[in-house]
């Protein structure tokens, strides 16, 4: 405008004029590329930056190592190792006839055939050259040559270099014991979710948190050093420690597998409890599953049945009837019993597994004997109630928890519920079921001078970084009195001493024991197939440390000629020697089991 | 006196104002006779050329620091990932020697291979009391070739050798060298048997067995047997 107005003579305002239109032409274009800058780098229109971040960007997922599963001493039962799965791009590798590999001895590129590539792979594998050749040619472009390849191997398949071979990180759970406390520990599903045993129950404890790294990386693979690094730490799992010895344990599954072998039976179990604390030091079953593998025995072997199993136990009730006559003051280890060859209440005729005539008998020899026509006489002493409560308090129809799962509670019937029989059958363990463990905890009440300890399979969490959090001990409690507890003691120990468990003593420590015979009603709930022949016992009796119960559930032969005492000998001396325990002193209890 | 005062006072007191009002008296005369002067315009561009040289020399310095700290930093970005796989390697190796060790230990394992070793288990203890000099207990000699009673089964760890090996087989390090073993298989991969290859399997490394012979094997003991060379010796 200024241009076409203005005339050559006035050069001053023109030139003014000239310079404000730059200025503003320049001024304005400034302002295009200043708002573009704008734009692009504070509003970022069109994306540009966020997708070159996004490339960058890269996330990967930091796992938790799964918590190890250790043993009373330390002993690794379960942890995790990084295992390689092998897995192909058939695309490219069926396509590519040669590759180049740098030969590391001559530092030059070499050219190898796939045909020897691929012979190479399988020596490293240890497979068949035709099954590998099988395995990469195709059109998939995900494939597993081989699985849970071990480090060194992956070392030297990566430097084979064959295309489309490449090895992906997995972590697999590993029990270095095998089926040594196999059903104990359990196993996975998927190699990651807790299917049985511990690492079911204690599944979110073991697994942890899974953490997560963010970082940029440049296209050579390197990450950026100044860029952004967002670094969430995995949380790793807890390890769990068990009050399991395993070397016990391994111990006590070969005494009941060599038993329940021996004998036939359908199964068998041991517990070993240290009467103290209520720590279980061994559980063992037979045909424990091995959790490296554990479709090898079969599903109903895969569980721990010292928790699991309920039934009828037998004679080693007749304890807890015995511990509530002296309790509540009906009787005491002295009185004498007049016992016909059977014995008829209430129109309910009971007899004994042995034939006899007419016998002056004390309580502990009715226990020593395992009398059921004494018990039910001096069991009739108690009423219906009390015999149930004293039942409920021995623990009886209350699931111990210790961590497993499918811990059975056993049935008791409320007493109001009993028929003609079964009020006086529950006196000698027969209409009444209840768990190994729970037959257990209630002799070990007796050992402990009367107070019960719930028993205790986790010792602790051993967090990552070290401290051992205990896990605390139920509240016990006070079943019998001290005077109580030392009575049953002794009738206990006459029943080794002078009764009819005499295989169970073991030299040089004071032994008290029970044994149990019971019916075992059939699977399918018709008549009885069977006995179920267990022992309980104590040991030493001068201060008893441990509890053993070993249990043989229908084993083939006549049932008296079966004894689990040398079983529970082995298994009893061998605790006794592990943990030092000293012989003991003083002179067992040898209480008259006839009455003068 | 209040700050607005202040300001409106004439400021009087002092030298202060006895020479500003100097130059202000006089202001045509001062600026006239010192125009032609232009000293003080050639003072800066003297001094302009060292500073110029020194600005460079900065900015040199500065763009080789940062391409040091660059170079240091990517170096120590190369250094990271190699000592990281070194760690991880390291950590695999610890790892496989870890589990061969538990391996070992294994109840089962220990008892299979003190058997194979000729070892019985005692079955009677005897107990001395030092205190008391008493000894309780009758102590019996283990007999040997008496049954053992059930085996519990090794475990099934993919990878694992086994402790105690089958009959067929010698000792069982025999198999494991990976060091050895590794260079062969890879020079001589056409002379592998494939079913020897597939035998082995659950052992890590695949050791061609026919081109190297077997050390002397000891079966567990440590005084070779003469009678066990093998025909190609």
């Amino acid at each position: 405008m200024a241009q076409r107005t203005g005339k050559p003579a006035d050069k001053v305002p023109n030139a003014t004029r000239r310079l404000r239109l730059g200025l503003g032409i320049m001024l304005t274009l400034l302002l295009v590329v200043g708002g573009k800058l704008f734009l692009v780098q504070g509003l970022d229109v069109g994306g540009m930056a966020a997708a070159a971040l996004d490339k960058r960007m890269t996330e990967t997922v930091l796992p938790a190592e799964r918590g190890s599963i250790l043993d009373s001493n330390g002993t690794v039962l379960a942890n995790s190792v990084i295992r390689y799965n092998v897995v192909v791009d058939q695309r490219v590798n069926t396509k590519t006839e040669t590759f180049k590999r740098l030969d590391e001895a001559n530092e030059k590129l070499v050219d190898v055939s796939r045909d020897q590539g691929l012979t190479e792979l399988a020596a490293a594998l240890g497979m068949d050259k035709d099954a590998i050749r099988e395995a990469v040619t195709g059109e998939r472009p995900y494939y597993i040559v081989a699985k849970d390849v071990k480090p060194d191997v992956e070392d030297r398949i990566s430097k084979l270099q064959i295309p489309g071979i490449v090895t992906e990180g997995v972590s697999k759970r590993v029990y270095p014991n095998g089926s040594v406390a196999g059903g104990i520990i359990g196993f996975l599903k998927d190699g990651s979710t807790g299917q049985a045993g511990i690492e079911q129950t204690q599944d979110e404890l073991l697994r942890g948190k899974d953490g997560k790294r963010l970082f940029e990386i440049g296209a050579d693979g390197l990450r950026i050093p100044v860029g952004m690094d967002e670094l969430t730490p995995p949380q790793d799992g807890k390890d769990i420690k068990l009050t399991i010895n395993s070397d016990l344990q391994y111990f006590a599954q070969q005494a009941i597998q060599s038993q329940s072998d021996k004998l036939g039976a359908e199964w068998g179990s041991i517990i070993v409890m240290d009467a103290k604390t209520g720590d279980l030091v061994a559980m063992a079953d037979t045909n424990a599953p091995d959790p490296n593998d554990p479709g090898r025995v079969a599903a109903k072997d895969r569980g721990v049945r010292a928790v699991t199993a309920a039934y009828e136990p037998g004679s080693v009730q007749k304890m807890m009837t015995v511990a509530a006559l002296i309790e509540e003051g009906k009787a005491s280890p002295l009185d004498t019993f007049t016992l016909g060859p059977s014995y008829t209440v209430d129109g309910q005729t009971f007899s004994d597994s042995f034939a006899h005539g007419t016998e002056e008998r004390t309580l502990a020899g009715i226990l020593g004997y395992s009398m059921n026509t004494g018990t039910v006489m001096a069991g009739q002493r108690l009423s219906k109630q009390q015999r149930y409560e004293w039942l409920q308090k021995f623990g009886i129809g209350e699931a111990p928890d210790i961590g497993l799962p499918a811990e059975a509670s056993g049935i008791l019937t409320p007493w109001e519920q009993w028929d003609g029989r079964q009020e006086y059958t529950v006196l000698f363990g027969q209409g009444v079921s209840q768990s190994t463990l729970q037959t257990v905890r209630a002799f070990q009440s007796i050992a402990n001078n009367g107070v019960m300890l719930q028993p205790r399979l986790i010792d602790s969490y051993v967090s990552p970084d070290g401290a051992e959090e205990k896990v605390p001990a139920a509240p016990p409690r006070q079943i019998v009195s001290e005077d109580t507890a030392e009575q049953v003691q002794d009738i206990l120990e006459s029943a080794v001493t002078e009764g009819q468990i005499k295989d169970a003593g073991i030299d040089g420590y004071r032994v008290g024991a029970k044994t149990g015979t019971s019916e075992s009603p059939c699977d399918d709930g018709a008549g009885y197939c069977g006995y179920t022949a267990s022992l309980v016992g104590m040991a030493p009796m001068d201060d008893p440390r441990f509890i053993v119960e070993v249990v043989l559930q229908r084993p083939k032969g006549s049932i008296y000629g079966i004894t689990n005492g040398p079983v529970f000998r082995s298994v009893m001396s061998q605790a006794l020697r592990t943990y030092n325990v000293q012989p003991s002193t003083g002179e067992p209890a040898r209480l008259p089991q006839f009455a003068k | 006196m209040s700050t607005a005062a202040v300001k409106n006072f004439p400021v009087v007191s002092g030298s202060s104002a006895a020479s500003s009002s100097l130059p202000a008296g006089s202001p045509g005369a001062g600026r006239k006779g010192r125009t032609p002067l232009s000293v003080v315009r050639s003072m800066p561009r003297k001094r302009r050329a060292p500073f110029v040289v020194l600005c460079f020399a900065l900015l040199a310095v500065a763009l080789i620091a940062v391409l040091v700290l660059n170079i240091s930093v990517s170096t120590a970005q190369y250094q990271l990932v190699e000592l990281r796989a070194r760690q991880s390697t390291l950590t695999k190796q610890n790892q496989d020697l870890t589990q061969q060790v538990q391996n070992f230990e294994a109840p089962q394992n220990l008892a299979a291979k003190a058997k194979d070793l000729g070892m019985v288990a005692s079955t009677v203890k005897g107990q001395i009391d030092l205190s008391t000099l008493s000894v309780t207990g009758k102590a019996t000699p283990a007999v040997k070739g008496g049954s053992e009673g059930a085996v519990i089964p090794a475990p099934a760890v993919a990878g694992q050798l086994l402790v105690v090996p089958p009959a067929t087989k010698g000792e069982p390090l025999e198999s494991r060298k990976p060091v050895e073993a590794a260079a062969p298989a890879a020079q001589t991969p056409a002379a592998d048997a494939p079913a020897g290859q597939a035998q082995e399997q659950t052992q890590a490394p695949a050791a061609p067995p026919a081109p190297s012979a077997p050390p002397v094997e000891l079966h567990g003991g440590t005084v070779p047997v003469p009678q066990q060379k093998v025909p190609g010796q």
